[in-house]
């Protein structure tokens, strides 16, 4: 019930004010996010109001424990917000199925984590191809071409038979962006990308990413603790204890 | 997918080892006791040849170092078959069927030999109490009483080993090393062709068999005759009484034990039941043991790589995609585990091991194959559900 007053005209809080010309590509309302044990209820995130433009390049900051991770993950479909609406291209997921979030998820979003998340077992290239493989209809030829030509993007062409043990911190970063272009991505979200890189390294990262906002239009969003990087970006978001400070 | 779970699977084959290892072993101890029950099953479905059924065993004894005149003992088998309920009477060699006594030995026909075979003596009425089906020809009878050979009956399986496609009957053939000159009675002529037998056991395969003419007027002695009763349906103790009270009858000296063939039957047959059952119990209980490592290495397995599973998530992948995934990854284990398995397991057709047809070896390959496939698939089912429900963004937070 609360969820229906929640969604409901009178209840819906306005998003985030959305410039003129920009398309909001990601939206979200009124989203709380509660954990609950048996004892203890935290609360996660607080009525956040958020629109994330086609082709904006955004940081999100905030201390430890904020909400930023959640925050990412929920954006990302990968979680489900206690209450208020997500909308991917203006259409609401909250009703989704597994299968159509899973689909959307592999369609319009690509993730860059801070520990890379890279299958130690596979060789680069079939690292990249592993969001291929969840896309129905496509070739084993084309799945190879698409990840050689995102490895080609990021710089890696000489590293594609090489295994993720074999690679620098950098280098294994650059997969995962590879990974994360490979599908043809709308939305790049990245949490925490240069957290486990040293300056120059992160440095390239940033670079990278920026360049694959300004050249190809990916929109970008991204948690870091950096300031400096933050700055770099096109509006920067802060959160405190949930709830979004600016 | 199919070919990253290969790529997957083979890139972790360090990983890999002991699970395929333990796909391996079971699936050669599955091959084995496959083997032998399809073997054991397939010789249990087979017709015996003959009808044991309302057939008894009479072993007459003419005691310690004490020979019975050959008169005598067609007396007993006179009064014996006069009995009220008893329908024939044939007299044979101590090789009975269903008791542990054989007598065997090879033949040879212009130079070719024949497996081993069992050789039994049999006289003109054994045909009749046994009902054997006659293929071709016929049994002995009175009209082979001039015969320069020794007459004998012989299955199918020897008929075609030793003659092939050419006409059996009359033909003559001899042990397989006769020495330079044999004796008449050495040299066998074939009278007739009766079906295949199955003489030692219910889970015996038949045995080539040749039944050699008891000739009614040799007058050697006997110490022990082996004469075979059939009675009528329904007849019991009191039948059995009687024939014991006939033979006493005829020499005191005498003693007269009486089975039924059918008890003798049952007796041999479980000296194969105890060791078949004792195996299957031996590899029941080490499939427990792997299905329950398995399943204990899959849990363990699941709840390592929840990070991967995440990752998965967030790539596209659904919580039943991650399912299948986990319980294809299992299948494609036990495809190296039962492909190696296989290799083994196909020398043994191949080399003709333990003298058997090929047919039980490929059914106990494709046996054994579907059981392991079967034991991993229930195995790697619950972690895979379990991995299904695990929470992508729990995973990939944990990490």
């Amino acid at each position: 019930m609360e969820n229906l007053l929640a969604n409901s005209p009178e209840h819906r809080t306005q998003p985030a004010a959305v410039p003129n010309g920009a398309t909001p590509v990601l939206q979200l309302t009124n989203i709380e996010k509660v954990y609950q044990t048996k004892t203890i209820e935290t609360v996660a995130l607080n009525q956040v109001n958020l629109t994330i433009n086609r082709g904006e390049f955004v940081s999100i900051m905030g201390p430890s424990g904020c909400g930023k991770s959640t925050l990412l993950s929920l954006m990302g479909l990968l979680d489900e917000p206690s209450s208020g609406t997500i909308e991917v291209d203006g259409r609401a997921v909250t009703s989704f199925s597994d299968k159509e979030l899973a689909n959307l998820r592999n369609l319009k979003i690509g993730f860059v984590f801070q520990s890379y998340h890279l299958i130690n077992d596979l060789s680069v290239v079939d690292n990249v191809e592993v969001p291929l493989l969840y896309r129905k209809g496509m070739s084993g030829k084309e799945r190879r071409q698409r990840a050689l030509t995102a490895l080609d993007k990021v710089g890696l062409s000489a590293r594609t038979a090489h295994f993720p043990g074999q690679l620098s911190g950098g280098q294994r970063q650059r997969v995962a962006i590879a990974r994360a272009l490979a599908g043809g991505p709308e939305i790049i979200l990245a949490d925490e990308p240069t957290g486990n890189l040293d300056s120059v390294m992160g440095e390239e990262i940033m670079e990278l990413l920026m360049d694959l906002n300004r050249r190809d239009g990916v929109t970008v969003v991204m948690v870091t603790h950096d300031e400096q990087q933050a700055l770099k970006t096109e509006r920067v978001i802060r959160f405190f204890d949930g709830s979004q400070v600016s | 997918m199919l070919r990253h779970l290969f790529t997957l699977i083979w890139n972790r084959k360090r990983a890999n080892l002991l699970l395929i290892s333990e796909v391996f072993f079971s699936f050669v101890v599955l091959f084995g006791v496959g083997a032998v029950l399809i073997t054991v099953g397939k010789n249990y479905l087979a017709p015996h040849g003959f009808n044991y059924e309302q057939v008894w065993r009479l072993e007459v004894r003419a005691g310690q170092g004490s020979k019975m005149p050959r008169a005598e003992l067609d007396d007993v088998l006179r009064q014996v078959k006069a009995l009220p309920g008893v329908q024939t009477v044939a007299l044979t060699s101590g090789n009975v069927p269903f008791i542990f006594s054989v007598n065997n030995s090879e033949f040879a026909y212009k130079g070719k030999k024949s497996p081993v075979t069992n050789n039994y003596d049999a006289d003109d009425h054994y045909a009749e109490v046994m009902q054997m089906h006659l293929r071709e020809g016929r049994w002995f009878a009175q009209t082979d009483d001039g015969s320069n050979h020794r007459p004998v009956v012989i299955t199918q399986d020897l008929r075609e080993s030793m003659f092939g496609d050419e006409p059996a009957l009359g033909k003559i053939f001899t042990y397989g090393e006769p020495g330079k000159d044999p004796k008449p009675e050495d040299e066998f002529q074939v009278m007739g062709v009766v079906d295949n037998v199955n003489m030692e056991s219910d889970f015996s395969a038949p045995i080539p068999a040749v039944w050699k003419r008891l000739i009614p007027f040799d007058t050697t002695h006997w110490e022990t005759a082996n004469v075979l009763v059939r009675v009528a349906p329904g007849e019991g103790g009191i039948l059995q009484e009687k024939i014991a009270r006939t033979v006493a009858g005829v020499t005191r000296q005498w003693t007269t034990e009486v089975r039924v063939m059918d008890d003798d039957r049952l007796h041999r047959r479980m000296f194969t039941l105890v060791p078949v059952v004792g195996l299957c119990l031996m590899g029941l209980f080490l499939i427990i043991n792997v299905a329950l490592g398995l399943f204990g290495v899959l849990w363990y397995n699941i709840s390592q790589r929840r990070a991967e599973i995440g990752l998965r998530r967030a790539m596209g992948a659904t919580g039943a995609g991650i399912g299948w995934q986990f319980l294809g990854e299992m299948m494609v284990v036990t495809t190296f585990g039962v492909v190696l398995g296989s290799l083994l397991a196909a020398q043994f057709p191949l080399l003709n091991a333990f003298d058997l047809p090929a047919q039980p070896y490929v059914l106990a390959i494709g046996a054994a194959a579907g059981a392991v496939y079967f034991i991993t698939a229930l195995c790697a089912w619950q972690p895979s559900r379990l991995a299904a429900a695990i929470q992508p963004a729990v995973a990939l937070r944990e990490e």
